[in-house]
């Protein structure tokens, strides 16, 4: 019976060491085999059990292997995937409580939280999030306006006069310029001052090429809405000029002129409204204006609200220009008015 | 070599084609001065081409230009080829004779003002209150004083061929040139337009006057003139004139269809 005793005694401790040192392998086993089972209950499409499962990875404090964040983060994302956000939210935290500063639990946990607030709250996130760096590009796109609108009527009015001119060399060029520029798409044109006329030895920083471009650009296209404006001025208004003894550009500057503002405010708001737009254009050679900032913040978040800011500004832009261009009109035809 | 009866304006051998067709048609005229010419004819016949030559808004083919004793306007290259003469001599030309058109032309964009004032204040370079001294005096003139600040669009189309004789009259031209002035009028506003040239006959202003009105031809013309196809066909003093009209087939009928 001593014998017996002690063969028990001496088996159950064999047996107890023999578990002891085998334990921690059958346990990793046992890991393994629950998150196959996961995987298993997902490939089938059965979220439920594949969370009831990977449940069964008990807590740990010295989390080795990192079998338990992993099961709880796949938890957690499971429940997110069912909607169930505020279990998701508490297998995070679980894991949060081991690891405070677990980088895929805090991100995880901002997205569940964002999915949690209105939208309208989360729109208006983003709209502050992106608005500086949106705001750093208007004023590029504001400033490109501006210098075109100064640069385009002049260059517009030098055409014009260009192309009515009986100097014949002066009125092939412009007629050339207006050809040129108006024949081709204004993207060509950007590309070629900024990336073609290097390899001639002409090198421009981007601004300078973008003033160029559109100026040119525009300098045509206005050029020939003004030389409409000035034909059609009525002939005789030329020749009272003339007869009271008025040279040809004295009857263009005080005469002529001054009698064709009306009539090229509606053309040449709309060709202003167009810059406006087309300077998002210039972000094809490395300008950073309103379309490349939007551009940038939509490819860095894939966030469409970024875009809708974006048209938003080009909105306001153009509705200012529309009203600012009315009163000018109204302005200059003061005349016209019983 | 001036002398008092030498006439203000000579023209010899005056031709003007437009292509195929020729409008003015080697015509000579002499205007003393403070003469006052009247041109009458068919519409076509040339009257307003003339006129407009005198004021090189066209340029001739043939003939020459003299104003007080000077031939001008055209020069000669060294090819011998005859052009109009350099901007600022046809400038300072046109600056002395007044030309008041059919359709007013007036600046619209200006003031009445602002229409008068602007020969004295770009073309002569007159200062602002000069300018305006002799704006507001040719304005009187024409009656027209209480309407300086108006624009021409409000004004009725008697109002607007007074201002524009103004305008011309503020650059103190030597020679008047009137191109079918009441063409483009209301038969009641004809009359305020003539009592301004009038009272410029009176002041002894030289005038050519190209009308189809006959009662003011017959009135205040030293000479009328006959226009047809390009030539004068007769002048003479109105009593003349209009006494020996039955000799001339054409101008009797011309003027049994407008009187």
């Amino acid at each position: 019976m001593k014998v017996l005793c002690g063969r028990v005694i001496r088996t159950i401790l064999l047996f107890s060491c023999l578990l002891f040192l085998l334990a921690p392998l059958s346990r990793a086993e046992d890991t393994d085999q629950i998150f196959q089972d996961a995987n298993d209950a997902m490939a089938r499409g059965d979220l439920p059990s594949a969370i009831t499962v990977l449940k069964k990875v008990p807590f740990s404090k010295s989390d080795d292997s990192g079998a338990f964040v992993r099961s709880r983060m796949q938890i957690a994302r499971l429940q997110f995937a069912l909607k169930d956000f505020s279990a998701a939210t508490a297998s995070t935290k679980e894991v949060l409580a081991v690891y405070p500063d677990n980088s895929e639990a805090l991100n995880f946990l901002a997205s569940v939280q964002k999915e949690q607030k209105p939208r309208y709250v989360v729109f208006w996130e983003d709209c502050l999030r992106f608005l500086p760096n949106l705001l750093k590009g208007a004023v590029m796109t504001i400033t490109l306006v501006f210098c075109t609108m100064l640069i385009s009527p002049l260059g517009g009015l030098l055409i014009a006069l260009g192309r009515i001119s009986r100097f014949k060399p002066f009125s092939t060029l412009c007629w050339f310029i207006i050809w040129l520029f108006r024949g081709t798409p204004l993207l060509l044109q950007l590309f070629f001052i900024y990336y073609g006329l290097p390899s001639l030895g002409i090198t421009f920083k981007p601004f300078t090429a973008a003033i160029l471009g559109l100026g040119l650009n525009y300098s045509a296209y206005l050029g020939e809405i003004i030389r409409g404006g000035i034909q059609s001025i009525e002939h005789g208004q030329m020749e009272a000029a003339k007869a009271i003894g008025m040279s040809y550009g004295q009857a263009m500057r005080r005469v002529i002129i001054p009698q064709t503002y009306k009539r090229l405010m509606p053309p040449i708001g709309n060709e202003f409204i167009a810059l406006i737009k087309d300077t998002a254009l210039v972000s094809t050679i490395a300008m950073v204006e309103l379309m490349r900032s939007a551009d940038q913040m939509f490819n860095a978040y894939f966030n469409v609200t970024a875009l809708i800011l974006a048209a938003i500004i080009y909105l306001v832009f153009t509705t200012f220009f529309t009203f600012i261009f009315e009163k000018i009109e109204h302005r200059a035809g003061i005349y016209e008015n019983r | 070599m001036k002398t008092a009866n030498q006439p203000l304006l000579s023209l010899k051998g005056i031709t003007k084609r437009f292509g195929a067709l020729t409008a003015v048609n080697g015509v000579d005229l002499d205007v003393c001065p403070g003469e006052i010419v009247v041109i009458i004819g068919p519409s076509g016949s040339g009257k307003s081409t003339l006129l407009r030559s005198v004021n090189f808004l066209e340029e001739i083919e043939e003939g020459t230009i003299t104003f007080e004793g000077n031939e001008v306007g055209y020069v000669k290259n060294k090819h011998g080829r005859r052009h109009l003469d350099t901007p600022q001599k046809i400038c300072a030309l046109r600056s002395e004779i007044g030309m008041v058109f059919q359709h007013f032309n007036l600046f619209p964009h200006m003031t009445v003002l602002g229409n008068v004032m602007e020969g004295p204040l770009t073309v002569q370079r007159k200062s602002q209150e000069e300018a305006r001294h002799i704006a507001l005096d040719m304005l009187a003139k024409v009656g027209l004083s209480e309407k300086r600040d108006v624009y021409p669009a409000t004004l009725s189309g008697g109002q607007k061929q007074r201002v524009a004789i103004a305008r011309a009259l503020a650059m103190r031209p030597k020679l008047m040139l009137f191109d079918e002035p009441t063409s483009a009028l209301d038969p009641e506003l004809i009359g305020e337009v003539f009592d301004t040239i009038r009272a410029l006959g009176k002041e002894g202003m030289t005038m050519i006057i190209v009308t189809h009105q006959m009662g003011f031809a017959k009135e205040m013309a030293d000479r009328v003139i006959f226009m047809e196809a390009g030539s004068f066909v007769a002048q003479g003093t109105p009593e003349d004139f209009f006494a020996n009209q039955m000799e001339h087939d054409r101008i009797q009928s011309f003027l049994s269809r407008i009187l």
